[in-house]
């Protein structure tokens, strides 16, 4: 067993406990004074997602980690991620729309996947204008995952990549099917006119 | 929108503060009552008492146990009925791993922190599912399996079944293998496999073909499933009794003591390391093993009369005649006229070689009954043992004779053969050998199984 693993999952698992009492709280603040604080739960989600990527990356890059592939349905998971992350973009004025009429069932990671579509949004919702759209559709046999945004693109490509882009195409590749491999494309190929990220999965 | 006004809710959590905040999202999202459980003692005694409609369990709880092993618990008590949500709780991803790999899944599993709302999806999509799978969890329950698979066939072609293609053909082989019909139940399995590699359909195939007796295949699948898959246990479980069919006994006992460390409290488990143990001549761990579940397999009735019996045969395999005898004696007469006829021609065979005396008058009245019964493979052995010690030679050979021309002969061999040199009767069991075989050639209807 990898020690130093178990020290940082273990403190990761407690921090998460401790900001699931803390949202736990203000949702009962919301409910008993009728007040909107989806901001500040948000901000503690956003926490959370944070430290669970960092531990996820660890693993990936220290670790030969397995994906855990269950079979998700397509529209579900977009749905989440649009709970997760619509309201706080329309508080800066932009429109996050979804596009995943996919009622099918597909073998994914859910919550890596669902976490790496979270953060492609949130990044989308930084250089939007005023639109980013989440949608999802087959091509051939397999499953294309898009976040496409109204901003400027990528002013260099590829673009560096932070923690979460590395997570994202390592994650990508760790789920294989039949032979297959899944990839991450990033590009200015927004019907939007602006960045583009693509995960595709066989 | 389902509505949870008119829900109760159970919170199973060990921490109080992660407690009070399971109850404040479940108040939120409208629960009608919410009802605690510190521990998985409590949580048993809750869910028997009063069946909750939804249940949130923490992963971790404390004391060595799991909110998955409370899960398996729950249902092998069948304590759980399908409208009951079980939802587990946990703060971290290693559990996603653990429901990607094992056969017994709760409804669904969150990730903490979530918001009301996302618990409320999830809830949600739970219910629209059970409601898509009501009829047939109708019919399965009723053990009226043509009809389930009639329903499941109907379903899966359907608009309203795209979001459950994958759970329809794992329910149609779960029915399959449990009415009986492992073929079917195969191919269910590998149709499964050749849209993605899940553990748990590699298992079934491994499952599937352990019943048809095709035991090198279910050793190759099982295998590759423990080699991926690790920390999916049950599945070590199902290699060590495909070893055990097989007659590599000491493979089995090394599977499931690597497992057990890991697993202390699933007395299950600990039951099948006692098997295996006794079928590789390790009768002090068979003992151990059996000592503990049945001081510390604390669910109500989960200590069966069949255990006791258990650990006596343990004590009997160790030389202790004395603590075999004490075990015997102590049960109560209620509870072995209960028992079937296997269990008595056990009691009472067990009973005859720890304590002649008090033993062969039970013994010898029920000695029609076991010339003329179709008994499982446990009992003939106790039956044959026995006998070999109260030298009824006709009674002990028929039996012998019996389990060698069994589908079960590998697994017995070893220890029919070490009986027989215990009485000095070497030589008659080498002749049964021989009688056996010389019917197998005679009768090509006879199960193909023997020891080699």
């Amino acid at each position: 067993m990898d020690k130093l693993l178990d020290i940082l999952a273990s403190g990761i698992h407690d921090a998460k406990n401790q900001m699931f009492v803390a949202e736990s709280l203000i949702a009962a603040t919301e409910a008993q004074h009728g007040i909107a604080l989806g901001e500040a739960r948000y901000a503690i989600e956003a926490a959370a997602d944070r430290l669970s990527r960092t531990l996820a990356a660890y693993r990936l890059l220290r670790h030969s980690a397995t994906p855990a592939v269950t079979p998700v349905i397509v529209s579900d998971l977009c749905a989440e991620v649009a709970l997760a992350q619509k309201s706080h973009l329309a508080r800066q004025n932009i429109e996050l729309t979804v596009d995943c009429p996919l009622a099918d069932e597909w073998p994914l990671d859910r919550d890596l996947v669902g976490d790496m579509l979270n953060n492609a949004v949130q990044n989308a919702g930084r250089f939007a204008r005023r639109a980013v759209l989440l949608s999802a559709r087959r091509d051939g046999d397999g499953l294309v995952l898009a976040v496409e945004d109204d901003g400027p693109g990528f002013a260099s490509l590829p673009p560096a990549a932070g923690v979460g882009l590395t997570v994202a195409e390592r994650l990508a590749l760790l789920h294989v099917r039949q032979g297959r491999q899944g990839s991450l494309r990033l590009d200015n190929s927004s019907s939007l006119g602006g960045a583009r990220f693509e995960l595709r999965l066989p | 929108m389902a509505d949870f006004s008119q829900k109760r809710f159970l919170v199973i959590d060990d921490q109080p503060l992660a407690r009070d905040a399971l109850r404040t999202i479940a108040q939120t999202v409208g629960a009608f009552a919410v009802e605690f459980a510190s521990n998985y003692q409590d949580a048993i005694y809750r869910i028997r008492n009063n069946t909750p409609d939804i249940i949130l369990c923490d992963y971790v709880l404390g004391e060595g146990r799991s909110g998955q092993q409370l899960l398996e618990e729950l249902r092998r008590f069948n304590l759980l009925p399908d409208e009951c949500i079980f939802m587990m709780v946990t703060g971290e991803q290693a559990y996603e791993q653990v429901v990607s790999a094992v056969e017994l899944v709760p409804d669904d599993y969150i990730i903490k922190p979530f918001s009301p709302d996302k618990l409320l999806l999830r809830l949600e999509r739970i219910v629209a599912k059970k409601n898509f799978f009501a009829a047939y969890y109708k019919e399965k329950r009723q053990q009226e399996y043509a009809r389930a698979l009639a329903i499941l066939n109907a379903q899966r072609d359907s608009e309203a079944g795209r979001p459950y293609r994958f759970e329809i053909l794992r329910q149609e082989a779960e029915v399959q293998l449990a009415s009986g019909d492992a073929e079917a139940a195969e191919a269910s399995y590998r149709n499964i496999l050749d849209n993605y590699e899940f553990p748990w359909a590699r298992a079934g195939v491994a499952r599937s073909l352990h019943k048809q007796n095709r035991l090198t295949e279910a050793r190759d699948e099982i295998e590759r499933v423990v080699a991926g898959t690790p920390h999916f246990f049950d599945a070590s479980d199902i290699k060590a009794n495909i070893c055990m069919a097989q007659g590599e006994h000491a493979e089995a006992q090394k599977v499931l003591d690597e497992v057990s460390k890991k697993t202390p409290r699933n007395y299950l488990r600990k039951r099948l390391l006692a098997e295996a143990a006794t079928l590789n001549g390790d009768m002090e761990t068979a003992r151990a093993a059996l000592a503990d579940v049945v001081a510390n397999d604390t669910m109500p009735g989960a200590v069966t009369t069949e255990d006791r019996l258990s650990l006596a045969r343990s004590h009997i395999d160790k030389g202790d005649k004395i603590s075999a005898e004490k075990v015997l004696v102590g049960l109560r007469d209620s509870e072995i006229m209960v028992l079937g006829l296997d269990g008595q021609a056990s009691f009472a065979a067990l009973l005859a070689i720890s304590s002649v005396d008090k033993g062969k008058p039970r013994f010898a009245g029920l000695r029609p009954a076991l010339l003329a019964s179709e008994l499982e493979p446990a009992t003939r052995l106790d039956v044959m043992r026995a006998a070999l010690s109260l030298t009824d030679n006709d009674l002990a050979d028929r039996h012998a004779e019996h389990l060698m021309a069994s589908p079960d002969a590998k697994k017995v061999f070893s220890a029919i053969r070490s009986q027989y040199a215990l009485h000095g009767r070497e030589n008659d069991f080498r002749e049964i050998q021989r009688q056996v075989a010389l019917k197998r050639i005679h009768h090509d209807d006879v199960p193909a199984a023997g020891p080699g």
